[in-house]
């Protein structure tokens, strides 16, 4: 019975596409590290100067600082966020939450920028200080900056993937608890905290792995801090002593360590991981006394604290400068006519095209995929399961540089087409389709389609009448937050990019390294209102504040 | 019009499990033929081997004598009806019951005018432009059936359609099902675990248990001649008790300890096959309502430890002598129940009560003809 049937074709064209784009370049990448550009000999002359030279491997220490201590902030923040506002009745809370996840959408290094705005050398509350205790503080850069930064942004994810644990947790279990002779306390830490452990550990991770990677934010606030990713931006791409080879090897250790902390975090799911569906969930109640007053508090500081840096982007966007660096003090709209209607603005089309492109190259292969590897499975869909969830652990920064290596010369040159910044888009979107895809189709029962079979419709017809259009609300919702997100992209594209293929993220970090502040926030705030536009489309799509990244 | 199937030697493997092995089956046109049996028998296996859903390891299955392993699910012109119904939950009722026939080309006027028939014929036209999440249970599983014989398949297949249905509407749809099939006239295969709906809606039904078929036979054939213990057991209650039979004249004498009970329906033949002379020990299989319950006399000695009144009967469970605790049906009569505690002689109606072999694999009453209600002849058993 085992004739090639459409199926394996589709398996076969898709792995193809990703051992050359994924694979290809990453092997090439690792080949590097261990090869002398020279003699082509077997080295680990880079692996021995990078472990060797404290200016190198400080950089590595100095990374799982940062991220450490962010992530733990994340979750400091973030747990009781969502914890406070499940369980009391907070006026404006679907508002809150959705604050909460816009400043979450932004790109890490705007907020970094923003936060430079504000409390850095010369910035509005670093000034305020200054005149009003007489000291000189000199702004937060280095480790306290970048830690800011990370936790305020970060928060939100941990935020909620808690959130939606609690949503699925049953208010019978809480009573039940109480029944039993447990206090408030007791309950949260002997019932709520256990079974929303999996969620707050996969959003940690998540955190841990964003925060790890990304390379803008150190940039922009490090000054003398230097962290992993910058290190291999500079080796890379920087003006001085660039060496690919050692950006390589560089490349694979981070990988190592993303490969290494996914499976950790795959050890402790599988360990702790509960089936929970609430037939009664868990009801807001009305807070009291001080307890009413903490709560409002808490949720209202930490969603203003967390739209600080887009309030700031936004308001200094209409104000007037001098030169993009220095404010007059008055307000006009200079940095628009600078920005949005300048002739030779390319950016803004540019992040509309590719992410759409992207996004429909996502959305297509995402639905194919995950049916291939839910609904058939073979020896073939699982290597491409495999394989198409690999990009979740790569860096964005290491995945342009894989890409930048493989096709810059060769039969198939790519470097500085548009093309190969959507393919980068479509390989780092593709794990997060894919799985909330495969959730899609887990929830429609394998007989619907047997179903049509029996009715008479071919496979591929059953999958296109019956699959796709009931997979389809949930793709595309999921889609809207793949687009979000791809438009705020700068990891890869800082790398990929030349200047005819230039995005707004990239146009926004050019902006703020060139010190042209006014540009930068009017980038930014065009980048934020597409964001917020797009979410509310999806609010209006999916009727449900819950949001999944 | 309607057609037979004929399974011969059928084997089904999944990896190195053997499900099914050898399977032979034959369903007569226009029949309502159930699988039946417990779950993880192998009749959803053997349901979804017949559509095409599952491959085909070994054996052949024939539909009017033309052997249809090869066609693929969508030539082999089937309608089934699924567990959970399977209703396209993006289309209209209409939509989802047009389904087929749109597969099949048919023009848009007669998709129209056969969609409305067959809602008609399920009861559920007015609801012809709702939503599926609109619908009830009940009319889920209509429209599941009406997109299922729109098509005019050769054969139907059902696949415990009423088992998410509540206890009242599970009786009221096995009874549409039963009309709706006799007025379509199609050949239906129908899997179950529910004996009372087995019964309550076949021609003919096979009992299956670990992929064996234990019998064929109509309803009242199954019910009142079990082919072996598993049977008497699974269909319907069956006290099981000991005993020995030995040869009495023409016919037998079956000994349940003391009491001696004469038996004309045992077959000479196959005891003789079986234990040859002497005292054979034999498993006995008595229904609750094949005891009758005397005050003296002879008998099996029973105490009764509570009864339960039913209206129509009265149910007595009691203890006998030995210590097995056995379930008796009685008529209810007025102003009789026997109090708790009360000893008791239990006889047998010897006609009606099952005897096997003692390791309760072979009946050895006489095999009469099986009654079919709908034909004369007997089966393929």
């Amino acid at each position: 019975m085992k004739k090639p049937n459409i199926w394996t074709v589709f398996t076969l064209v898709i792995l193809c596409f990703f051992l050359l784009f994924v694979v290809y370049p990453l092997f090439l990448i690792m080949y590097q590290s261990v090869v002398d550009p020279e003699t082509h000999a077997l080295t680990f002359d880079y692996f021995t100067k990078f472990f060797g030279r404290k200016f190198y491997w400080s950089t590595l220490v100095n990374s799982f600082k940062v991220t450490i201590c962010a992530t733990l902030l994340a979750a400091i923040i973030g747990l009781p966020m969502a914890y406070v506002l499940r369980s009391y009745k907070i006026p404006f809370s679907k508002y809150v939450n959705i604050l909460i996840v816009i400043s979450y959408l932004s790109p890490p290094f705007i907020g970094a920028y923003a936060w430079i705005q504000l409390l850095g050398r010369n910035g509005f509350i670093t000034q305020l200080i200054n005149s009003i205790f007489g000291v000189k503080f000199g702004g937060i850069y280095g480790f306290a900056g970048i830690v800011l930064v990370f936790s305020l942004q970060s928060f939100p994810l941990i935020y909620m993937y808690v959130s939606g644990a609690l949503k699925n947790l049953d208010s019978s279990l809480n009573e039940a608890a109480e029944s039993l002779g447990c206090n408030a306390f007791q309950r949260v830490t002997r019932i709520i905290l256990p079974l929303v452990m999996p969620s707050l550990l996969a959003g940690s991770l998540l955190v841990f792995m964003r925060v790890f990677s990304d390379f803008g934010t150190p940039m922009l606030i490090g000054e003398g801090f230097k962290t992993f990713p910058v290190l291999i931006y500079t080796q890379f791409m920087g003006e001085v002593s660039t060496d690919d080879h050692f950006a390589a090897a560089l490349c694979v250790i981070v990988v190592v360590i993303t490969l290494f902390l996914f499976f950790l975090q795959r050890m402790m799911a599988k360990h702790y991981s509960y089936a929970m569906t609430a037939l009664k969930p868990m009801q807001p109640v009305q807070a009291k006394g001080s307890q009413k007053l903490f709560a409002y508090l808490f949720v209202y500081g930490v969603a203003f604290i967390a739209m600080l840096p887009q309030l700031t982007v936004i308001f200094t966007s209409f104000l007037e400068t001098v030169g993009g660096a220095v404010y007059t003090g008055n307000f006009s709209l200079m940095n628009y006519e600078n920005t949005l209607f300048s002739k030779d603005n390319i950016s803004i089309f540019n992040t509309y095209a590719f992410g759409l492109c992207a996004i429909c190259i996502v959305v297509v292969l995402g639905i194919l995929i995950s049916y291939l590897t839910a609904r058939k499975p073979s020896l073939l869909t699982n290597i491409l399961d495999t394989l198409t969830m690999f990009p979740y652990i790569i860096p964005g920064s290491v995945l342009g540089i894989a890409l930048l290596s493989g096709f810059n010369s060769g039969i198939l040159v790519l470097s500085g087409t548009a093309l190969i910044i959507i393919i980068s888009l479509t390989i780092r979107r593709m794990p997060y389709t894919i799985r909330s895809s495969t959730a899609i189709i887990s929830q429609i029962s394998p007989s619907v389609e047997e179903a049509a079979v029996s009715l008479g419709a071919s496979e591929f017809k059953s999958f296109r009448k019956v699959m796709v259009p009931m997979m389809l609300p949930g793709v595309l919702a999921g889609a809207i937050m793949s687009w979000i997100t791809l438009i705020s992209e700068l990891s890869s594209s800082i790398i990929l990019y030349t200047s005819s293929t230039s995005t707004l993220t990239v146009a926004i970090y050019a902006e703020v390294i060139r010190s042209n502040f006014g540009n930068a926030a009017a980038y930014s705030t065009i980048l934020t209102l597409t964001s917020i536009v797009s979410l509310l489309v999806f609010f209006r799509l999916t009727h449900n504040e819950d949001v999944s990244v | 019009m309607s057609v037979s199937i004929d399974i011969d030697n059928v084997v089904k493997k999944y990896a190195d499990a053997t499900v099914i092995n050898g399977l032979s089956l034959k369903i007569h046109p226009s029949e309502f033929f159930t699988l039946l049996g417990p779950s993880g028998c192998g009749k959803t296996t053997l349901l979804r081997m017949i559509i095409g859903f599952n491959s085909i390891e070994g054996g052949t299955i024939k539909v009017d004598d033309k052997v249809i392993n090869d066609i693929p699910v969508n030539k082999r012109n089937m309608g089934m009806v699924f567990q959970n119904y399977a209703i396209f939950p993006h289309m209209s009722v209409f939509d989802n019951v047009a389904f087929g026939l749109r597969q099949r080309h048919v023009p848009q006027a007669e998709i129209e005018k056969s969609v409305a028939e067959i809602l008609d014929v399920v009861k559920i036209g007015h609801l012809k432009d709702r939503m599926p999440t609109q619908l009830s249970g009940g009319q889920q599983q209509r429209v599941a059936l009406a997109r299922a014989i729109v098509i005019h398949p050769q054969v139907l297949l059902m696949d415990e359609p009423l088992s998410n249905l509540d206890a009242k509407l599970r009786v009221e749809m096995r009874n549409a099902i039963k009309n709706i099939q006799q007025q379509v006239g199609i050949t239906t295969v129908y899997v179950t675990h529910d004996q009372e709906e087995a019964l309550a809606v076949s021609d003919r039904i096979a009992v299956m248990h670990d992929g064996v078929i234990q019998q064929v036979g109509s309803p009242q054939y199954i019910y009142q001649r079990p082919a072996n213990r598993f049977v008497s057991t699974f269909i319907g209650l069956s006290n099981i008790l000991k005993g020995t039979i030995r040869k009495n004249g023409a016919g037998f004498m079956l000994s349940l300890g003391k009491y001696q009970v004469p038996m004309q329906t045992l077959d000479a033949a196959a005891v003789a096959k079986y234990g040859g002379s002497g005292d054979v020990p034999v498993t006995v299989a008595v229904r609750p309502e094949e005891f009758t319950v005397h005050m003296d006399g002879e008998g099996l000695d029973a105490v009764v430890n509570y009864s339960v009144f039913l209206g129509i009967s009265t149910h007595y469970f009691l203890t006998m002598a030995d210590g097995q605790e056995v379930e008796v049906i009685t008529p209810s009569d007025v102003g009789r129940i026997i109090p708790n505690n009360t000893p008791v002689k239990l006889r047998v109606e010897a006609d009606r009560i099952n005897v096997f072999t003692d390791d309760g694999e072979k009946s050895l009453i006489i095999q009469t003809e099986d009654i079919d209600r709908n034909r004369t002849g007997g089966d393929d058993a």
